[in-house]
């Protein structure tokens, strides 16, 4: 599999690291809404289908990517940084019920 | 770090890590004739800079200032020549190299807070020169990047990993290549490097 | 002369011979033959015995499909299993033996199998050794009892146990068009792309490029077929953006369109070249693939299709066109479709009187009929062959009318008397790896074929045969306008060639299998015959998949690639369902077989790189026993002469704490943490504070996870504003790294902070014990190193030995104690003259045993016990929990489940029995030996405190803290070591910290 690092180029999934659901939330720091936590923690979206994720390219240039991977067929529909994108699950919540 | 002290006085000459394995002269499949050769390039500087997002046109202003070498626009971009070299491995990130020590020194004074982070790591780094007719084949066996003239312009540098050892790799030439990996990993990796050099008769330099 | 050898024609050089043995027995060949051409110009006819019913078995293909004749080759004590002696290039010296067969090929005892026909059918092992276990010899059972024999009287090679030592070798590579198969359809695909200026790599599974081109004895634009290929290979070799493969299997398509292929580089070779690998694995990313991997002929079934002497057709025609063999002299052919004309055609050229030409179908064109006369061959059209005959070698065959409509046979059998027999079922188009890219197969009804469908989500181009475009004409056309596509050009593509072809119409009569009284295979390699295929049905197998694990059809190291089509058709048939219905397996890599050794590639030996610290070699020197922790290599003792580990750290111990010792901690991870928000950072990363934290100085960290569990620890440096050095444990340095990036990429992306690993920077050696201040004293130039200018806890820079130095008092082993950083390259020198000012003060260099012991006495926890299950408040690290700010874990710490009094805590042990305590041996309240029950907790680690002149422990206990000064047991079954151990506090020694403050 080839993900295309926005800045190193495509690259074999080998020198990258999933970093997990990119779906979740962070609660404030000071929240003390423990459901928040407890969802953020532990819930992880599990579709069948585009998949909104956080991977970071480890053996590269070390940043985090959100990308749209489809989880049937690998087919990756976008990438983009992590950082400056922070509120791209919002936006895209690729695998939601939306 | 940044403000590490430059030298008052003469300091004894810095170790190698590849000291007991590095063994001058032709090895390999030589006979046929040397298509690689290998050396340590041990530059006395190389530092890691860093610029805050929307201060890269500043960083680059002042590595230009400092080094005299103007990096080309887009990403893994960069230039060799005269003893230094500089090339862009990360958004925003850079890796400067110089023959000389004291570089840091010598950034400490351009590149402020407000542009970003100084890190030295002409310690930690183990600069490993591959150049010849066969340094793209041989590299190849280790990286899986396109070393091919046209995806691996002369000047640029890539990040990549073999294995568990992280190399920023730099083409120096047109078939040349400068590989930085960390000091601790330099023995192992310079061992598989001649191992993989045999095919084509290597020799160090 | 071999006795089959032609006079002329072939692509061998007769001018060189080539010995070899086989079986023990000398024979020659020439430059060009395979072993499989070269021992049938011998005149040998038996190959191998079957794997089941030990049936001779000869040469079924001239290629990598071959199921029947597989070798094993030695190389010295190396030996090599199941190599299909047709893909053996021979060379001097090359030493092959049959398979399967006891005592000998010729003569083998297990022949008598055949004669178990009935017993050994489909699914003879599930129903005889499963099922429930009656008596002494049922099930299960009597599988042990026989698997000796089994195991011995089935199967193929056997493995060799000797060493491999071949070196295998990986290789990355990048292109706009791989092309896959050199035949007329991949040289035109890879020769168009060449010329629109694309990087191509084009990969030939044999040695010579060319496929068909080379024995199809066409002409090409005015030439002959092989010399247009090897005029099209000299074009492209003058492309230096082209890259030729031969003796290259692409054998796995995979995502972003990275194909996995095999070059096989010195088999073929007497010698390697020096350096040179056995194997060549290519991983090849290829922005378009060009398909051009031909097609497979397809036996016929019927009885006795499986006696050496009967051949595929195109074969038979390879072994005369390419090595000037003939397979025999007095041919019959028996066919479905109108290729086997040409083979005809082709063996008569080369010599062979062509005895009759057996057709199922009634009637046949003028053009068959016009090439079977001139093969001067009697047509024995609406025949079947209904048997051979003959032993190792054929000797005659048995036709009679047939009726292909409806199967049925009539008439008086006739004989024909033959040595050879070369059918031909139709082809089947190559798809593997478009199957294997995600493309599910077509079934076309006029190729009887399955056929390859667009492509999904690769990027791939089919051309030829792969297509089931069949002709020379069409592979070219197809090939060229494949090439053009994949480079990305537009343009029309150039004239259709001209070739001089035999004539036929590429679709075959819908016969699969000839029904008559005898075995009829349809997998050779797995004996897996026409009628296992129909029990398969009448026991209930109706799935395709099921069909296959239970005959274990198409499952032999050939993976059915003659089998599957004449398998499922005569599944379909027992269904009464039409072949597309019954549906195709989905075809898995690998596409042939691939040595272990080219997967694991330059990952020899020990797999794992190796990191050293700066002062490596000195301690190797100095008698260092080296002890690997994840990559790095760390001293475990200095060992004296006749010194045990033990006796070695307890003195390395001992010494520390009597006068002082040096340790080597390079390996701790270290991390720069710069820029303006670094401190805020810090302490959103850290459960205490930092920002705090006045340059100079130094502070112990935690952190925890998301969830509110320990983490790491370790001492933070601020060397100054904006700039902090971050240490970690050194096992998890890596992961620290990554969760303080995924924190400033994804979380926190408006903090100014960088983060860095330099723990390749800094060369670290931690001295401690009474006498280190004064041993630093007599070294350290450049500053004081007194209390007042530095206290615990603070940095200093200076020098040693003229080298730059920051010094940081801070402690590990309890003692007052000092780590002393420098740049890596100065490393040693530092070292060394710190040992060198120790002396006069009795300073020891101690390892990793005495460092762990020191801890141990001192109750610090490492990895053990920060195990990933266990808080700071099972630690005893509540009290750097800061309450005046949130961090990583605050809110998730507290939880219920994380504060509950009965969860393990951390807690010294005493044995109270004067015996060591083992790593990883339960805590019990009461002790049981013979029924070890009701664990407590258990120990994470243990040692001879030299300070306490006891062994002791660091365990995690329910409710540890209350448990102090009480009594309990270990309870080891396992190492059967039981005993009574107080529990007391984790800080057995100098509790208060008046040792490391002074």
């Amino acid at each position: 599999m080839l993900i295309t690092c926005p800045y190193c180029g495509p690259r074999d999934v080998i020198e990258f690291t999933y970093q997990g659901d990119g779906n979740r939330e962070r609660p404030q720091p000071a929240s003390q809404d423990l459901d928040a936590w407890n969802a953020y923690v532990y819930d992880r979206l599990n579709p069948a289908g585009d998949h909104n994720e956080i991977w970071q390219h480890s053996g590269g240039c070390r940043t985090h990517l959100r990308m749209v991977r489809n989880t049937v067929t690998h087919e990756i529909s976008s990438t983009g940084f992590a950082r400056g994108d922070h509120n791209a699950a919002a936006r895209h919540k690729a695998g939601g019920k939306s | 770090m940044a403000e590490r002290q430059s030298p008052e006085r003469q300091l004894p000459e810095r170790l190698s890590p590849l000291e007991p394995v590095f063994h001058t002269g032709s090895h390999g499949n030589f006979e046929h004739g040397v298509d690689v050769i290998l050396t340590e390039t041990r530059p006395g500087s190389i530092l890691q800079l860093a610029a805050w997002p929307g201060a890269e046109k500043q960083l680059i202003e002042a590595i230009r200032k400092v080094t005299g070498l103007a990096l080309p626009d887009g990403a893994g971009g960069g230039v060799a020549k005269d003893g230094k070299a500089v090339f862009g491995f990360a958004p925003g990130k850079f890796t400067v190299v110089d023959e000389a020590e004291g570089l840091a020194s010598a950034f400490a004074k351009v590149v402020t807070p407000a542009i970003g982070t100084i890190t030295d790591l002409s310690h930690g780094r183990t600069a490993i020169r591959i150049a010849g007719p066969k340094a793209e084949w041989v590299l190849a066996k280790f990286f899986a990047i396109d070393f091919a003239l046209p995806a691996f312009p002369i000047g640029a540098g890539r990040s990549t990993t073999h294995h568990d050892v992280f190399a920023q790799i730099q083409r120096s030439g047109a078939d040349q290549f400068d590989v930085y990996v960390f000091r601790s990993f330099a023995r192992s990796f310079w061992k598989a490097l001649c191992h993989a050099s045999e095919e084509v008769g290597y020799e160090v330099q | 002369m071999s006795p089959r050898r032609t006079e002329t024609g072939g692509r061998i050089d007769r001018l060189r011979t080539i010995r070899f043995t086989f079986d023990g027995a000398p024979y020659t060949g020439h430059a060009g033959d395979t072993l499989a051409s070269a021992l049938l110009a011998n005149g040998v006819t038996l190959f191998g015995r079957s794997f089941k019913y030990h049936r001779p078995r000869g040469l079924l293909s001239a290629g990598v499909e071959e199921p029947n004749a597989l070798v094993t080759v030695l190389r010295g004590e190396v030996r090599e299993p199941n190599i299909a002696a047709t893909m053996v290039e021979i060379y001097d010296g090359l030493v092959a033996v049959s398979q399967n067969r006891f005592p000998s090929l010729a003569w083998d005892v297990n022949a008598v199998n055949q004669l178990g026909g009935k017993i050994l059918a489909a699914g003879f092992y599930y129903k005889t050794f499963m099922g429930p276990v009656f008596g002494p010899l049922k099930g299960t059972r009597f599988w042990m009892f026989c698997e000796h024999f089994i195991r011995r009287a089935a199967g193929l090679g056997k493995a060799g146990i000797a060493a491999d030592t071949s070196r295998y070798e990986r290789m990355n590579a990048f292109c706009d068009v791989l092309v896959v198969g050199s035949g007329p359809a991949g040289l035109s695909a890879a020769k168009a792309a060449a010329d629109q200026g694309a990087r191509v790599i084009m990969t030939e599974l044999e040695p010579r490029f060319g496929g068909s081109a080379n024995w199809s004895g066409e002409t090409i634009d005015g030439a002959p077929a092989a010399d247009w290929a090897a005029r099209t290979v000299t074009q492209l070799e003058g492309h230096d953006t082209v890259r030729l493969l031969p003796r290259t299997t692409a054998w796995g398509y995979y995502d972003g369109n990275t194909i996995a292929a095999l070059e096989r580089v010195t088999d073929h070779k007497e010698t390697p070249g020096k350096g040179e690998p056995r194997h060549r694995y290519w991983a090849i990313r290829a922005k378009t693939v060009v398909l051009a991997t031909g097609s497979f002929e397809r036996p016929l079934v019927f009885p006795g299709n499986d006696r050496p002497g009967v051949m595929l057709a195109h074969a038979g025609e390879r072994y005369a066109n390419d090595y000037g063999v003939l397979p025999g002299d007095r041919i019959a052919l028996f066919t479905n479709n109108d290729s086997a004309y040409r083979s005809a055609l082709a063996l008569k050229k080369a010599g062979a009187a062509i005895v009759a030409i057996v057709d199922v179908r009634p009637e046949l064109s003028a053009e068959m009929r016009s090439l079977a006369t001139e093969a001067e061959a009697e047509i024995v059209s609406g025949h079947a062959v209904v048997a051979t005959e003959g032993g190792k070698a054929l000797s005659g065959l048995k036709v009679q009318r047939f009726d292909m409509n409806s199967g049925t046979l009539s008439g008086d059998a006739r004989s024909i008397h033959a040595n050879c027999l070369l059918m031909s079922g139709g082809w089947s188009p190559t798809i593997h790896l478009a199957s294997q890219a995600g493309a599910r197969a077509e079934w076309n009804a006029d190729r009887q074929a399955f056929l390859p469908p667009k492509p999904t989500q690769q990027q791939w181009i089919g051309a030829g045969a792969f297509n089931g475009s069949f002709s020379t004409v069409e592979a070219i056309t197809e090939g060229r306008a494949a090439g053009l596509s994949a480079a990305g050009a537009t343009g029309a593509p150039a004239a259709v060639p001209d070739v001089e072809a035999t004539p036929g119409n590429p679709d075959p009569a819908p016969v699969f299998e000839i029904k008559a009284k005898g075995k009829s295979f349809v997998d050779f390699q797995h004996d897996v015959t026409a009628e296992d295929v129909r029990l398969a049905h009448r026991e209930g197998f109706v799935s395709v998949e099921h069909l296959k694990r239970y005959t274990t059809l198409g499952m032999a190291t050939d993976q059915g690639k003659n089998s599957n089509v004449p398998g499922l058709a005569i599944m379909a048939e027992a269904l009464g369902k039409p072949i597309p219905e019954v549906g195709t397996t989905r075809f898995r890599p690998p596409y042939s077989a691939v040595s272990i050794g080219s997967l694991a590639a330059e990952r020899f030996g020990d797999l794992k790189p190796e990191r050293l610290t700066p002062m490596h070699d000195w301690h190797l020197a100095n008698g260092a026993t080296m002890y690997s922790a994840g990559l790095w290599f760390r001293p475990m003792i200095y060992g004296l002469a006749g010194e045990t580990i033990e006796q070695a750290y307890v003195r390395e111990a001992r010494a520390t704490r009597e006068s002082a010792g040096i340790v080597d901690v390079s390996t701790l991870g270290k991390i720069a943490v710069q820029g303006p928000d670094a401190g805020e950072f810090l302490d959103r990363v850290y459960t205490n504070m930092f920002s705090t934290l006045a340059v100079g100085k130094a502070r112990y960290g935690l952190m925890l996870r998301e969830d509110g569990l320990a983490f790491d620890d370790g001492t933070t440096w601020r060397l100054g504003e904006q700039d902090f050095l971050m240490t970690t444990t050194t096992a998890n340095t890596g992961k620290v790294m990554q969760h303080l990036e995924y924190f400033l990429d994804v979380i926190w992306p408006e903090l100014k902070v960088t983060v860095t690993s330099v723990t390749d920077e800094w060369a670290g050696a931690a001295i401690g014990g009474p006498k280190a201040r004064a041993i630093l004293a007599a070294c350290v130039t450049g500053t004081a190193v007194d209390n007042t200018a530095l206290p615990f806890m603070g940095i200093v820079r200076g020098q040693i030995a003229g080298v730059p130095v920051m010094i940081c008092r801070l402690s590990f082993s309890g003692e007052m104690a000092f780590e002393v950083y420098s740049g890596a390259g100065y490393g040693t020198h530092v070292w060394e003259a710190l040992v060198e000012a120790g002396k006069p003060f009795g300073l020891v260099t101690y390892g990793l045993e005495a460092l762990g012991t020191m801890r141990i006495e001192k109750g610090h926890v490492t990895g053990a016990e920060i195990d990933g299950r266990t808080t700071a408040r099972d630690l005893h690290l509540d009290w750097m929990l800061s309450k005046k700010k949130p961090f990583i874990g605050s809110a998730m710490m507290d939880r219920e489940g994380l504060i509950a009094p009965e969860r393990l805590q951390l807690v010294g042990l005493v044995s109270l029995d004067n015996r060591p305590l083992n790593g990883g041996a339960h805590i019990v309240e009461e002790l049981d030996a013979a029924n070890p029950h009701d664990s407590i907790g258990h120990i994470t680690a243990c040692c001879y405190s030299p300070a306490l002149g006891k062994h002791i422990a660091l365990a995690l206990v329910e409710g540890g803290k209350a448990r102090h000064g009480t009594r309990a047991f270990v309870s080891d079954p396992l190492r059967k070591r039981f005993g009574p151990v107080e529990i007391v506090s984790n800080h057995f020694y100098d509790p208060d910290g008046s040792r490391m403050h002074g």
